[in-house]
């Protein structure tokens, strides 16, 4: 008798600290967890918003929001965008809650914060205090793509922009009013308007996933006051010069404050992502003795439906290395 | 339980009556701005924009222009809502969108803003304020 009792005591337990998946929204399947990214792993998860086409699955979705993500979307304006406002909070929700492999987490129960810096990070607070990993997730979205990174011990940032994008105010004024001075001279340096463009947008996504992935925003890393660009690394003896096919280029930040220090410990990689968007990805390498060069960042992605598909897509078509050291698994 | 089309089909629609003390600012501000220098013939403030902004220290005309270079930006049909206390983000602004609108805030303005400032400016009002604040400095 005793021992029925304490078993059903501690099943409630459970019950009340790690939510059930059974609990919430019993029309949607249970989510396929996956195992947390090990060191220097990187994983990356996408959302096409156009290939999410159902409305019953917008307005389950909807339902995994709190009331304060609930709010903010209310107050969006334009559908296209309200669409992948919604999608961000569903994917970043459902991605770290595929982690908890130990207790099942329900989506909608994660917790959000900030840090005094203004970077969003998980609130743990909430009763998982027993199956909190060491993760690290950043957010990007464009109306036509949504993503998420995740890395476990260091920090990561993401950026994705949209290839096609054009700025209203032309490059070069705009490179010289917030880039550095190196990256102006490499852009004014490009004579056709396109590729230049191009660069400008790669230049910007790296520029930005460097400041969200050291946390501090703007005024901790103002864009001019450091230049990214890409190092040739010797692979055995052999050189590659053209980084559009090569895995031989490192992205390298270095700031104009602090020429030797912290800057030699961040990681990049540049994608070409679903063939419509470049992205990009900076994490702090975790053993930066000497700043090891040649170590590539190792990456899986995923394009995914939450709780409908979920499609490993590195080494496919669909996520083409631009530069970085990258090993796609 | 809402549906997703019931989240999308909700409009903020602030009322438009001016008040009183509206006009007598407005004419105010208007006197200044002759002072300064140019006086755009259809420059009346917009009803809108005035609705929220009674008690605030930026000229309706600074917000209106503000108004101006976000729907711009942003590529803003014209039934979108845009008042002083209109948010960026929730426009539809990314980071770089809203670079881009401080850059045209500084040309149209003739001001510089630290980024750090920018960073800060993420509604109509406040960039109008900030705005406002530099030209004033800039003047002294």
């Amino acid at each position: 008798m005793f021992s029925f009792v304490s078993k059903r005591l501690s099943l409630m337990m459970m019950t009340k600290v790690c939510c059930f998946q059974r609990n919430f929204s019993s029309a949607l399947p249970p989510l396929v967890p996956v195992k947390l990214p090990s060191k220097m792993e990187t994983h990356f998860w996408y959302v096409l918003p156009d290939e999410v086409k159902s409305e019953s699955l917008l307005s389950q979705y909807s339902e995994l929001l709190s009331p304060r993500e609930k709010k903010n979307l209310y107050h969006m304006q334009g559908d296209q965008f309200k669409k992948s406002a919604l999608l961000a909070r569903v994917l970043v929700r459902t991605t770290i809650a595929r982690y908890q492999t130990n207790c099942q987490v329900n989506p909608r129960s994660l917790k959000f914060k900030k840090t005094i810096y203004g970077k969003p990070e998980v609130d743990w607070e909430n009763g998982d205090k027993w199956c909190p990993p060491p993760l690290h997730f950043n957010i990007s979205h464009t109306s036509s793509l949504v993503a998420c990174g995740v890395t476990v011990n260091v920090p990561i940032g993401i950026d994705v922009e949209e290839k096609q994008r054009r700025l209203k105010n032309k490059i070069l004024a705009f490179a010289k009013r917030y880039f550095s001075p190196d990256e102006v001279k490499l852009l004014t340096a490009i004579s056709d308007p396109e590729i230049q463009r191009q660069e400008f947008i790669k230049l910007w996504t790296l520029k930005e996933a460097y400041v969200k992935a050291v946390g501090r925003g703007f005024s901790a890393a103002p864009f001019n006051t450091f230049t990214i660009r890409a190092r040739v690394v010797k692979m055995g003896g052999f050189h590659h010069f053209d980084t559009q096919h090569s895995e031989a280029s490192e992205i390298v930040v270095e700031s104009s404050d602090d020429p030797e220090n912290l800057t030699r410990n961040w990681q990049f990689a540049l994608l070409d992502l679903a063939g419509s968007h470049y992205a990009a990805i900076c994490i702090e390498k975790e053993n930066s003795a000497g700043g090891e060069a040649g170590v590539p960042m190792r990456l899986t992605v995923w394009k995914t439906i939450p709780f409908v598909e979920d499609e490993r897509v590195s080494g496919t078509g669909a996520v083409v290395p631009i530069s970085g050291l990258i090993k796609q698994l | 339980m809402a549906t997703f089309s019931a989240i999308t089909s909700v409009i903020f629609a602030p009322s438009l009556e001016p008040s009183f003390s509206n006009n007598v600012i407005a004419e105010r501000t208007s006197n200044l701005k002759m002072a300064i220098g140019g006086w755009r013939k259809n420059s009346f403030p917009s009803l809108k924009t005035n609705r929220f902004c009674v008690s605030c220290s930026a000229k309706p005309e600074t917000v209106q222009k503000v108004c101006e270079i976000v729907r711009r930006q942003l590529a803003l049909p014209a039934e979108t809502e845009l008042t002083s206390e209109s948010k960026f983000s929730a426009l539809g602004a990314d980071s770089l969108d809203t670079v881009e609108i401080v850059m045209s805030l500084e040309e149209e303005f003739g001001i510089g803003v630290e980024e750090e400032n920018s960073q800060n400016i993420t509604t109509v009002q406040e960039a109008a304020d900030l705005i406002e604040k530099l030209v004033e400095k800039k003047a002294a």
